[in-house]
Formats: C-alpha cells, structure tokens, sequence
C-alpha cells in the first residue's frame, strides 16, 4: 500500500512511501541510534533464467535481507555489493564514491563495504564489468536513497523537498538544516528498491526503475584520487587473505589429480601409516584427496600416495606444436552456426575480386593461463546441521553457491560463501567460478571436519582452465586510393565458458553442463565481440566460429582443456588478429599505421586517442617501414580498441635483437577514455599492470601441452614477465565528463600490447609475426626467412 | 625443539625439522605475511629476512634457521624502530619505510606478492640507500634464485615506491 509523507511522520508502521518506484517506510522506534536501510524487492523474475546455463534445475534460493546501503545516526555509511574484490579497488575506491557524490557526502563518510559474501550482500553477480557500462546498481541505489532522504527531510524540516539541498551530508533549505545523522536517529526507515534478474546468475540482480541521477557536474568526489583502502592492511600484515583461514578441528587437504586430461583412476596409492601416521587418503570416483592435521604431512602424504597411484592412459590432445594445424584441419566448427557482426556490411567479395592490392593471412593465438600468483584454495565445512560454508576466493560468489549445492544434491540455502582478498586470477580459472572449493566441500563433507585444500603450484597450472586460444582468417583489400575497400575476418574459438568444478566432475557428482550446442548465452557459440571502428570501409564481413573444448569429447572423465573467460576475454581473441591485419594493410598501402587507422575510423573518441596516442608518444608520421641497419633494430606499432563503451590506443616501441631474436618492449603509451574517470590514481595503475601482463603475455607465455596433459607445470614451463620486461609505461587518461557515464577503464590495458608490439616488431624488420607469443626462437625463424 | 629468533622473539617449534619455514611461520607461529606463491622458489611470494639477507621460506627447512633471525613482513616496522633507535609510542605506531612507501604509491593491486616485494626492497635498501632503476630491476629479478612474479604488472608501481621508501627513509636520518 502506498502512503503519505503525514502517515510516515505519525510513525504508522507498514505505510509506505513511494520514493520513484522504491517504497520507504518506518519500521519502528529504536531507543539508541538509528538508521535507514535499503534493502530490495523483486519485481518480477527475469526470463534469464531460463537462459542462463548454469541455472538448470537450481532452485532459486531465499534472497538475502541485507542492505545496500545503510545510513546511520552517527552519519557513517555502510555499502554493500555482491561484487567481490579481486585485486582492482574498485568496490573500495570507485563504488564509495559514486555513493558519496550521489549522497552528496565526503568520500570518508563510506566507512564499511561488505562484499561477496552471500550471507551478508543483496545483489549478486560476477566481478566483471564492475561499473556496469555507468549503472552499477550501488549508483541507482544511492540514488534511491538520496531521494528518500530527501522526503524524510522535507516532512521534518517543513520545508518542500524541491527546496531542500544537500552539502557533506547536511541537508538545508528555508534556513533551516539537518544532517542525515539526525534525520535517522532514533527510528528505523526501511527503503525497499525494486530490483529484477536471478541472484544466483553470472549477471546477479539488477537494480531497475530511475530515480533521479546526480548531474554529473555537479560531481566532488568521483574524479579524485582517493586511495584503497585495503592497500594498508594488506601492506601491513593486518588482511586476512583466504589463505589465512583457520578453523577450529581444520584439517590441510591436498589433491592427487589424474595423470592425464582423460585418465581414470585404477587404484589409490596406499598411504604409509609408520611415515604419515595422522593422514587419512579419501577417494571419491577419480578423485584422490589426502587430509591431515598438519600442511606439511599433507604435502609429504599426498606426495607418497601419488606416486603409488595408478591411472588409466589416455592420448587425446593434439599436442601443442600441432595446436594450430588440429584448429585449421580437424577441430569441428560446424556444429554451430556461425555468427555474423552486426557492423558487416556491402560486398566484400566483390571488393577482394575487384582490388589489386590484397592480403589473405591467418594469425594465431595460443592457450593462456589465469596464473594467479597463488594456486587456488578454499576451506570447506560440511557441518552436522547440513550447513555448508565454504570459504573462498570467488568471482562470483553466488554462481559458486549454487555450484556446490549443485553438486550436493542441497539448495542453496543451505549453502554460504565467505569470500577474502586473494590473488588475483583476472578471469574464472576453475568450474567458472571456484577455486578448490568444491574439493574442499568433497573432503570436509567424508571426513567430517573442516578441509583447506590448497593446490600446489603444478595443480594450478595443470588443472585449472586456459584461456581459449584462437585463430582468425582474414582477406582484405586495398583500392586505388589506399584505403581498405574490403575486409573480413573469421574467428574461430573453442568454447570458453566452462562452469563446471574440477573436483565435481571427478568425484562424478552433478555439474551444469559442459559447453554444448545448446545453451543461447554461451554454450559452444562464439560472437564477435570487437566492435568494428573503421566505418569508412565500404565492405566488411566479421564471423565468429565456435566449437567444442578441445580433447574434452574424448576424454573418458569428460574433462580435456577446460576453458574459462581472462581478461578482456574473446575480444583480445579477436582485436590482436583485427589490428594486426590492420597494420599489414597500412604497410601495404604504403601509408603510415597510425594515419591509416585515422583515416578509416569514423567515431571522434577512437579518433581521438588515436591523435592523443601519437602525440603523446612522440609517433612521427612516415610510410614505410623503419628500415634502421645494423643487427638492432627499432620499430613502432599502434592497436585501437573500443571495449565496454571506453575507447583505447596504445603505441609500442621496440628494439629487435636480430642475432637472438630478442624483442624487448621500449614503451607503451596507452591512451584511454573511458568518459569520467572516477578516479585517476587507481585507474592509472590498474593500467600499468595491464600493460605489463600485455607485454607478458605477447612475449612470453603460452601454454605447454602434450597429447596426454597440460606440461606446463612451473613458472619455468609456463613463464611470465619480470621486472626485467618493464618497459617504460606512459598512460594518458582523457576525462571526458559530457559524455556523461563512466566505462570500463581497466579492463582491456591486457590486450591492446599484442597488437602493437608485433605490428612494432613489423615495422622494425619488415617480417610479420602473425602468431603469438614472439619468443626468439620463433622470431629467429621468421627473420632466417 | 629448536628455537628461532622471529621478528626479535625467540620462538620454540614444534614442528619437524623437515618442515618449510614458511609452515611454521603461518601455521605454527601465526605469521601469514608470507605466502604461499610455488613452494619452488620460483616467486618470491614467500620471502623473508634471514640475517637480513632474503631467503624463500618455502624451501628453507626449519633446520636452516634455528638459531638465526627471521623478519617476516610483520617484524618490518620493529626492525626499522630498532635501527632509528625509535621508542615507546612513536615506535608502536611506526610502519617501515617500504610500507609507507607501498602506500603512498597505492602499490598493490591484488597483493599477494607484494610481501616478497617489500621484503626485496627492505634487503636493497638496508645494503644500497639510494639505488638506480637499473639496481632495483637487478634485485627483483637476478639477486634471488628466481626474480619476484607479480602477475598484476605492478613493477612500475615497485620500482617508483622503492624510490620513495628511499626518500623516507633518507630523509629520517636527520
């Protein structure tokens, strides 16, 4: 029922106020302090259910009553999201203060975030896309909020609410004023916001209707370099990491995994008593764990049973040296239909036949790992009640709840996530979203007792997912007039989203199911997901291919190479073959790369970080390659991006060692307008770690394999940068406040290096390297052609 | 049960002589500064001071350690009081250079290896005041047995703190 103001300020409970679409009410009186809550009710459930593959046959599980946002008589805030932190700051930085600047309150007046846990936040969703292409639903929130308080104002000032203003938190108007503080004091005010969409999906619960915004310049507080307020717990040893979990009776886990990608069990070592006397093996289908009281007799335990464990042969794998042939010549792209972009446009094959000039190429990029500094882990505890906790390290910790109710056979009531600071996977590096936390639930719900499962480096690099690896046909033309008159390009991508826990699938329990045909969200399909930027061309043709994992089919445990979305996933798949042909076609029209891009793009901000791209790293215009002599040579290349409404330039400048093959990375400048910058200190350093792990994974890294398993095992095996790769890194942001929202400013500092370090590398030395990653060796062999 | 000298109190432990120190440190003596990265000593997550030389806990056996010290991260801001000869409140509250520095410079992303880093720098800074950009790279990745992995890329962010814990730490001499 909808009520008045006068109701509300007489105190009757259960009258509601209507605030825009959210409903504020008094739910009592209360003697000492006082606060406003905003919690949420669900308007009506989201056919995205029925979308979302990972849901099937999930109940949807009580909703948790937590707030938002809390506004308290002491005139602190209290923020909550679904979102976890996994290493960026911006549910520490950026999420307080857009509620600041839409409170109208100073950034210290957020003096609690609460996060991931799914027993104390609202809302849900994956930790991606964290500013919710500018309405991440913290923002809507406070501005439902604002407005409520507004109301309450406006009845206990007597003074209308249009006429009412608001500065750090005090609210004025008809000379008089109140702060929030005051305004809550003494009573419980319960806003209750509408939201739609399923908690326990990737996307989570979406807060909807549209409560007045705060004009974004009227902004104070977003745009400011505030710091992260974990830096000094986590600097000083005060954090508690997951790492640091310890629970009462706990027991150190470790996992003995197969041998193979296709192995089954034959027989479980049997565990030496005189030596290890306190372990106990526990063997669940093919999954072999070892639990012990100690961490290290758990290392020395499971050491010895795993190499007295017997394990099926299985030789599925294309091996990595023959990746690309199997991707060209046997891998099955036909069992789902092609998608096409819906920027391909005119006759591109009358444009290729009618064009003198031509390229048709294929470029290659290989698997990747997640890598986290860490190996994933996770307690487990299976408690007498049929509770079950686990304690993680999750990007999505309500995805993951409903994982492991799942695979228990439970709801997911029953079912609570705590998630920690960990470290930081840039992606979804097992069962989509967990680490060891179904292992660790395995081994807790046989042994009675809480279970940390820690995996040793090696089970990190050999048994979580990869990041998919790709390849992309591409013909393009070039008129008269040197410009592109044609171009089109075919990706082609194993399926990428693999929610299932590695520990489910062994132990044979239920899991969603593994990428398939079906599935609209994902499934085996790819989409293009590089949005085309050089409008001016006449004719362009973009199609995404998908198929299946790879291996996975014919692996008898129905695993193979699992794979699961890393930064900028699918996008840096398709930008660094797109912006590497782009280079070659400028070469080939004999124009200068930079200007060439100029010259087709056709939307003013990618223009614009262009220009701002060359300028800014002191790019001189010329056609041609750089032609330098002796056995060191210099090159520059330019990459273009436009990722979650931001869009990005950077340059690269190399030097080749033509006697080692060596390409060492000089400088980056990366260019990006993400339209506000919300706050330019965190933002810049998110920036210059991405750059680093571009240069990483351009030079460095790709994934071992043989026809059995994953070899890469160790940071040997699988390395990546050193501080001996930094080049200098220049990061120019373009704050751009009309365009009136703020995007994803971080995200995509890892792809925009591939591109321009091997077009660098192109222009330095003539020879194209079209396949990632460029180790010497590789580049010793294109430079001897 | 040998003793070990950690963060300027000695400890007994129980644990087998075999064990990692870095076991004994987070599990036995509560010390979770130092992490668990490789248990190779491939990257650094684990350091600690050993004589103030860093050493990778991972691999160190307890029976490498007894009757030496060990700072851990949290013996940080304790060492740098006992070098400035700082007392009472103002040695309570101090932290280390390095770790103002990392905060100053908003140095971590996720975090999880900046102990190593912090733990590298202190080293460096104890033997070379002042150092040059080219020292600071030779530290973090040819002085150790393997150079310090940070997959979040914060070298820029390392290398501009080192400096500045530098400038602190030059600048409380007087």
């Amino acid at each position: 029922m909808t009520g008045t103001l006068e109701t509300l300020a007489q105190g009757q409970q259960g009258t509601n106020v209507d605030v825009f679409g959210a409903s504020l009410s008094r739910r009592g009186f209360v003697a000492a302090g006082g606060a406003l809550l905003a919690s949420f009710v669900l308007v009506r459930s989201s056919s995205a259910q029925e979308e979302t593959p990972s849901m099937r046959g999930i109940p949807t599980s009580k909703l948790s009553s937590d707030s938002f946002i809390e506004i308290h008589a002491d005139n602190t805030i209290l923020i909550r999201t679904g979102k976890s932190d996994t290493g960026q700051s911006t549910v520490f930085t950026a999420y307080p203060q857009i509620v600041a600047d839409e409170l109208y309150v100073r950034f210290e007046a957020i003096t609690t975030v609460i996060s991931g846990d799914t027993d104390r936040t609202p809302d849900g969703g994956g930790t991606f896309d964290l500013l919710g292409h500018g309405m991440p639903n913290i923002r809507k929130a406070a501005a439902y909020v604002y407005q409520a308080m507004l109301d309450v104002a406006s009845k206990q000032l007597n003074v209308p609410k249009d006429q009412l203003s608001v500065k750090d938190g005090i609210v004025s108007g008809g000379g008089k004023s109140i702060s929030y503080g005051d305004l809550v004091k003494g009573q419980q005010l319960n806003l209750t916001i509408p939201v739609m969409g399923d908690i326990h999906s990737m996307f989570g619960l979406m807060v909807t209707g549209n409560p007045p915004l705060k004009p974004v310049s009227q902004y104070t507080v977003v745009g400011k370099s505030f710091p992260n307020s974990s830096v000094v717990s986590k600097v000083s040893a005060k954090e508690t990491w997951v790492t640091d979990v310890r629970l009462p009776g706990m027991l150190h886990g470790r996992v003995i995994h197969p041998k193979t990608l296709g192995s089954k069990l034959v027989s479980a070592g049997t565990l030496d008593k005189s030596r290890f006397p306190n372990a106990q093996v526990v063997v669940k289908g093919n999954l072999v764990g070892i639990v012990a009281p100690t961490e290290w007799e758990a290392i020395k335990a499971s050491q010895q049973v795993a190499s007295d464990t017997k394990w099926s042969d299985w030789r599925g794998l294309p091996t990595d040296a023959r990746l690309f042939d199997y991707l060209k010549e046997d891998a099955d792209w036909k069992s789902v239909p092609a998608a096409t972009s819906k920027e391909s446009k005119g006759d591109v094959a009358a444009a290729l036949a009618s064009s003198p000039k031509k390229l048709k190429t294929i470029y290659q990029r290989p698997y990747l790992k997640h890598a986290p500094i860490g190996p994933t882990m996770a307690v487990g505890d299976v408690r007498p009640d049929g509770s079950i906790h686990v304690h993680g390290h999750t990007q999505n910790p309500q995805a993951l709840r409903t994982e492991i109710a799942l695979m228990l056979g439970v709801s997911p009531d029953k079912v609570t996530v705590h998630t920690y600071a960990g470290a930081g996977h840039y992606g979804r590096s097992n069962g989509g979203n967990a680490g060891a936390e179904d292992e660790a639930v395995i081994l807790s719900q046989a042994v009675g007792k809480p279970v940390r499962v820690q995996w040793m480096r090696n089970d990190d690099l050999q048994w979580s997912t990869q990041s998919s690896c790709a390849f992309a046909e591409v013909e393009l033309a070039i008129g008269p007039d040197g410009k592109l008159t044609g171009f089109q390009i075919d990706h082609y991508m194993p399926a990428m989203q693999d929610d299932r826990p590695i520990g489910a699938i062994l132990a044979g329990l239920p899991t969603m199911p593994a990428p398939n045909e079906k599935g609209s969200l994902f499934g085996m399909r790819n989409q293009p997901s590089d949005p085309w930027l050089y409008g001016a061309t006449p004719a362009v043709l973009e199609r995404a291919h998908g198929g299946p994992q790879i291996g996975q089919a014919s692996s008898p445990i129905n695993v193979g190479l699992r794979d699961h979305s890393l930064r900028t996933p699918v996008q840096y798949q398709q930008n660094f073959p797109r912006e590497l042909a782009i280079t070659e076609a400028a070469y080939l029209a004999g124009a200068d790369p930079l200007q060439f891009r100029i010259d087709h793009a056709t939307e003013k901000r990618a223009i614009a970080v262009l220009e701002s791209a060359r300028d800014s790293s002191g790019w001189k215009t010329r056609s041609g390659f750089a032609n330098g002599s002796g056995p060191t040579k210099q090159g520059r290349g330019v990459s273009l991006m436009m990722r979650g409404g931001a869009y990005w330039a950077c340059v690269a400048q190399v030097t080749v060692d033509t006697n080692t093959g060596a390409i060492k990375v000089d400088k980056l400048t990366m260019v990006v307008d993400p339209g506000i910058v919300i706050n330019p200190l965190q933002l810049k350093r998110q920036i210059e770690g991405g750059a680093v792990m571009g240069v990483s994974m351009t030079l460095r890294e790709e994934l071992r394999f043989n026809d059995s398993t994953i070899t890469s095992s160790d940071w040997i095996s699988y390395p990546i940068a050193t501080m001996a790769d930094l080049p200098e890194i220049k990061v120019i942001l373009h704050h751009h406040p009309e365009v009136g929202s703020y995007r994803q400013g971080s995200e995509a500092a890892s792809a925009l290096a591939a591109p321009a370090i091997a077009g660098a590398f192109f222009d330095a030395t003539g020879k194209i390297a079209r396949r990632l990653p460029l180790k010497p060796a590789y580049v010793k062999t294109l430079l001897e052609a | 049960m040998p003793t070990v000298l950690v963060n300027g109190v000695n400890r007994e432990i129980k644990a087998p002589s075999d064990t990692p120190l870095l076991y004994v440190l987070r599990n036995d003596l509560e010390l979770t500064g130092p992490q668990f990265g490789c248990g190779l000593a491939q990257c650094g997550a684990c350091s600690v001071l050993l004589n103030g030389k860093e050493v990778r806990s991972c691999i160190t056996p307890l029976s490498a350690v007894a009757g030496k010290e060990v700072t851990t991260l949290e013996g940080l801001p304790a060492r740098w009081a006992k070098q400035k000869k700082l007392t009472g409140p103002e040695a309570a509250h101090v932290l280390h250079p390095v770790q103002q520095a990392w905060i100053d410079e908003q140095t971590p992303q996720c975090g999880f290896c900046q102990n190593g880093m912090m733990i590298k720098a202190t080293e460096l800074l104890e033997s070379t005041p002042s150092p040059t950009i080219e020292q600071i790279k030779e530290a973090f990745t040819k002085s150790g047995p393997s150079p310090h992995l940070c997959r979040c890329g914060t070298y820029t962010a390392i290398i501009e703190s080192v400096q500045r814990a530098a400038d602190i730490m030059a600048r409380s001499i007087l």
